[in-house]
């Protein structure tokens, strides 16, 4: 009887049974179309996500090319910073604060760096950027030796810490070269955005060298990828090469192109140590090419400071100084040219017929046009003087005569050949043009032209402006015989392991021509300056090298009396720029040399001494180069002559040896170019 | 009640439910071998006390075959409270790992006692619904007749849920609920119950359950809002499971697995280190397997000799259905994530066994459903 029922009831759960297993078969059909779709429909999506789950990317930065003078001497190199870095992703929950406490106990941090510290962190944990937390942030630059020992020796509790090893700029010139080379500073985001090759932490130049040359000097940066597991951590090694195929393992970087510059850091010093003032700039180059030999401009800054190494007070006294340290004065500020321009108007006077070579003008001491009168440097007055006498003097009557003569606009046609009025062009970029008025400017600006414009530009003052560079470019075409050149400040380009890439040419810009008198006389009265008594720069001549030259004296604006200064600051501003453009020899030159004393006084007092130390310092080093060559060659045929192979010389550019406008720009037939060179008779 | 001792030792193999013997030792093996690739290491300690489960459970299933499973009936209450009162030990004298009390140690053994209660509650649920006359006479049971039923079931689920331990609480209480749907309930009354559940549950929300399991289901209905906290788990079981695809990477080369992404990896995301080592073609025979395990006990229970012996099989195979369903759901992502072990796969002896038992019973009734 039970059994019986047992069995009805059993048949009764037939059906339930059958509905049972259709459910099971449903469900599980369910769970295997959800296999289908995440293995087989997104198996690849999710296989990428796989595999970036353990690989992470470790960037191997680039080694920047080196930085050398001509002679192949380092001017900038790479040396290790040590850098720490906080990845807050591998940091949460417990680790957090005892970690960066620990962190910043080690690194001596002071309350505002904490505070950075743990502002990073937070904004990068509560970015909507989930991949934001995995990007280490930059904690501190350049730890010393001893710290990145502490910090290496806890490794252990330190677990989202990594001491990052990073090719640093060195500048061993500190200061002397700060503006000729740059500095490096961090990547902004906007500028990732732009060019995507760099990464966060990065540095990039900032200005000169370092700047302009950015994209040779860079480099390509490799990649590391290594196997971490779940908690960040590497993989030995032998899974990291199973995990990673040989070719993403490590990508090697390719070091940056080392550059070879024009300058020579002995010049370099030279100017440097000879600058006189507190304010100012020299530049030296090539009369013949146009490259550049040296660059100076004061105050400076270090760029080792200047590359994140400064403190925001220290930057900030930087930026507030008065002087204006960060500008380069020899190429991105103006001046009154004062009496260096005078060879403008000169030239202006003699190509338009305001007077020949020979017609004189007389100085009273000064020179009245209407009701008003400019005065003379020398109010005795300097007597009847043709062009040559007036340079020589720097008489201002004779070139205020001149520019009542010929007006305003021959000057700027003159100051423009020149090459002033628009930037030269030097490869370091930021220059700025200067101001060359003529006619349709000033009556722009003033609303009339008159007579008084074009005497007062006459002698480099009124609204003339311009730089030391252009100065320096100007005389030097004057004493090559008229070629203005680009100057240039890199020579060469050479890959990481000394193959040229390329190398630069002397540019020239144009080519002045000159009525051979005119440029004759003015080349004489340039001569005299320096070399014949009663010549403004004659105290400065020197034995032996005849060179030619001009002194400035600009007048600044006078203060007005409202400013609040100290007695002395007072002082020094109301002095007159104080100038000097040379080059040397007086004859065929090799170099043009400018020194603009800012509030110097007297050219021919405070800055022509300057010149004529480079002058002469320059001719030593020349010498010494030569007399080193010459017994590097006998040494070389000695040991020819043993048999021996001789030592090959260094890839140097010494200072040139026979410089001549054909050398620089070959002309003439290959017969002519086989002529022994003439002896140099000056 | 009669019980008739089998005489012939033949006869009794022949009648053994060998396609069911089979495909649970098929899952059993590929269980210690998927074992040994998730706790890294062909003979980790792990997996080698798993095989000693597996053993021990093997010989019990053995000896149990011997014994009619009418026995059964005798042991339920006892078992009942056998049960009840190794949860209440645990309540107070447990182990705690990981904030949560589940473990008893008993020597050098640990019990999972919410395991066994699994066992318990569907032989007592086998007992009540043979013996109960109520249903018989009504042709149905209304929900005042389950009354009791139920509060057998939900006392110990509630101790479960303190522990707390969500996933066997509800892997029980679905298998209870499996045999109330087979014994006579009117559509009507199942309503009344969904509904009762539904305020159950809100209760439960407001007043049950802990912060991190209601962050569960939070998780569940949004894992990327969690990536890096709760939905982690999720996502990573996810893309183990994705990454396997059609072939998977080989025994022993899921990264997600050995590299650690994937947590729990040898207990409740063991599937995903099965899915992402095999592919996608192994993954759907470990699914087919375990569908055929509950499709035989099915079967079982629809030709078994008795009504206890049916029940005990539904029981059985609801207990197979909801933890394969609910663990392999849970890992690709379709089902929230709460602890649920994979029969026979997940590492822990007390599952094991007690899986092991659950198809001691299937065979224990196969075997017996000639007899009269």
């Amino acid at each position: 009887m039970l059994v019986r029922r047992d069995a009805d009831d059993i048949r009764e759960i037939r059906p339930r049974a059958a509905l049972g297993a259709l459910v099971v078969v449903c469900a599980m059909l369910v769970l295997i179309v959800r296999l289908y779709q995440l293995q087989i429909a997104r198996g690849e999506e999710y296989l990428s996500q796989s595999l970036s789950n353990f690989r992470k990317s470790l960037f191997v930065p680039a080694d920047r090319g080196l930085i050398r003078d001509r002679r192949g001497k380092t001017l900038v190199e790479n040396r290790p910073s040590y850098d720490v870095f906080l990845t807050p992703a591998f940091c949460r929950g417990k680790e957090k604060e005892p970690v960066m406490n620990q962190l910043a106990d080690f690194l001596k941090m002071d309350e505002d760096d904490r505070v950075r510290m743990r502002r990073d962190y937070e904004k990068a944990i509560n970015s909507k950027d989930k991949l934001e937390r995995f990007k280490p942030f930059l904690v501190e630059i350049d730890i010393p030796r001893d710290l990145v020992d502490l910090v290496v020796s806890h490794r252990e509790e330190l677990t989202c810490v990594d001491l990052i090893p990073s090719p640093h700029r060195s500048y061993r010139a500190g200061n002397a070269l700060g503006h000729v080379l740059g500095y490096m500073s961090e990547v902004k985001p906007e500028e990732i955005e732009k060019y995507p090759d760099y990464r966060r932490g990065q540095t990039i130049g900032r200005s000169g060298v370092e700047r302009r040359y950015e994209k040779d000097l860079r480099g390509v940066d490799g990649k590391e990828t290594i196997a971490v597991d779940a908690q960040g951590k590497k993989l030995a090694e032998e899974i990291n090469q199973l995990l990673i195929p040989d070719d993403e393992r490590y990508v090697a970087a390719t070091p940056g192109n080392n550059l070879v510059l024009s300058l020579d850091q002995r010049v370099q010093d030279l100017a440097d140590q000879s600058f006189p003032g507190r304010a100012g700039a020299v530049v030296v180059l090539e009369a013949q090419t146009g490259f550049i030999l040296a660059m100076v401009s004061r105050p400076s800054f270090d760029p080792n400071k200047m590359s994140m190494r400064i403190s925001t007070a220290e930057y900030a006294a930087l930026n507030d100084d008065t002087l204006k340290p960060l500008i380069n004065r020899a190429m991105s500020e103006n001046y009154h040219p004062g009496s260096t321009f005078k060879v403008v108007t000169s030239f202006a006077g003699l190509d338009h017929g305001g007077i020949t070579t020979d017609s004189t003008i007389f100085c009273n001491g000064g020179y009245t046009v209407g009701n008003h009168r400019w005065r003379c440097d020398k109010p005795s007055g300097h007597g009847a003087l043709a062009v040559k006498a007036a340079i020589q003097h720097s008489c201002d009557t004779f070139f205020y005569a001149v520019a009542d003569r010929v007006g305003l606009d021959p000057i700027a046609e003159w100051a423009h050949l020149l090459g002033y009025g628009a930037p030269t062009g030097l490869d370091l970029g930021r220059e700025i043009p200067g101001v060359i008025p003529d006619t349709e400017s000033v009556i722009r600006v003033f609303k009339s032209y008159t007579k008084g414009h074009a005497i007062n530009a006459s002698i480099g003052q009124g609204e003339v402006n311009v730089t030391p560079l252009q100065t320096a470019i100007a005389y030097a075409a004057i004493g090559n015989g008229g070629t203005v050149y680009r100057p240039q400040i890199v020579k060469r380009i050479e890959a990481h392991d000394g193959k040229l890439l390329q190398e630069f040419a002397p540019e020239v810009v144009r080519k002045i021509d000159f009525k051979p008198q005119a440029l004759a006389a003015v080349q004489a009265g340039l001569l005299a300056v320096v070399n014949e008594p009663g010549g403004t720069a004659y105290t400065s001549r020197l034995q032996g090298i005849r060179f030619a030259g001009k002194t400035g004296t600009a007048q600044v604006v006078t203060l007005g009396s409202k400013q609040k200064l100290n007695v002395e600051a007072q002082q020094y501003l109301s002095r007159d720029h104080a100038w000097f453009a040379a080059y040397a020899p007086g004859v065929n030159p090799e170099i043009a040399v400018v020194v603009l004393n800012e509030h110097g006084g007297w050219g021919a007092t405070a800055s022509a001494p300057a010149a004529s130390k480079i002058i002469a310092g320059y001719f030593a080093l020349k010498a010494q180069d030569a007399a080193e060559a010459a017994a590097a060659q006998a040494l070389a045929a000695g040991l020819r002559a043993e048999g021996q192979a001789p030592v090959a010389p260094p890839r140097t550019n010494p200072l040139p040896q026979q410089p001549s406008p054909r050398q620089a720009i070959p002309q003439g037939t290959l017969q002519q170019q086989l002529q022994p060179a003439p002896p140099r008779g000056n | 009640m009669p019980v008739p001792r089998l005489t012939n030792n033949e006869k009794k193999l022949d009648n053994l439910h060998w396609p069911l013997v089979l495909s649970t030792a098929l899952v059993c093996g590929l269980g210690l071998w998927n074992l040994a690739s998730a706790t890294r290491g062909a003979v980790s300690p792990l997996s080698l006390q798993q095989g000693r489960a597996m053993v021990i459970g093997a010989v019990a299933i053995a000896a149990f075959l011997f014994v009619d499973y009418r026995w059964l009936q005798a042991l339920a209450w006892p078992g009942y409270f056998a049960a009840l009162g190794l949860l209440v030990a645990v309540a107070t004298v447990g182990k705690k790992v990981l904030g949560a009390r589940r473990w008893l140690q008993l020597g050098p053994v640990q019990l999972q006692p919410s395991e066994f209660l699994k066992v318990a509650v569907i032989v007592l649920l086998a007992r009540w619904f043979t013996q109960d006359e109520v249903g018989v006479q009504k042709g149905h049971y209304s929900l005042r007749d389950l009354f009791w039923p139920f509060l057998l079931v939900l006392l110990p689920v509630a101790l479960v849920m303190k522990q707390p331990d969500l996933g066997t609480a509800l892997v029980t209480l679905f298998v209870a609920m499996t045999m109330i749907l087979f014994a006579k309930v009117r559509l009507r009354d199942l309503f009344m119950l969904a509904v009762v559940v539904t305020g159950a549950s809100i209760f439960a929300w407001f007043k049950l359950l802990k912060p991190y399991q209601k962050d569960r289901i939070f998780t569940f209905i949004n894992p990327q809002a969690y990536a890096k906290t709760q939905g982690y788990h999720a996502i990573q079981s996810v893309i183990a499971v994705g990454s396997g695809k059609l072939t998977g990477k080989g025994w022993g080369e899921g990264t997600q697995n050995q590299l650690r992404f994937l947590p729990e990896q040898h207990t409740d995301f063991i599937f995903s280190v099965w899915a992402e080592e095999h592919g996608f073609l192994l993954s759907a025979l470990l699914v087919a397997l375990y569908a055929f395990i509950v499709l035989v006990a099915l079967d079982i229970a629809a030709n078994a000799r008795d009504k206890f012996g049916s029940f005990l099989c539904i029981g059985v195979a609801g207990l197979f259905f909801w933890h394969t369903f609910i663990n392999i759901g849970m890992v690709t992502g379709v089902l929230p994530v709460v602890g649920v072990p994979l029969p026979l796969f997940s590492y822990g002896g007390s599952s094991v066994i007690v899986d092991l038992l659950g198809i001691g019973v299937l065979l224990n009734v196969s075997l017996r459903r000639f007899m009269f």
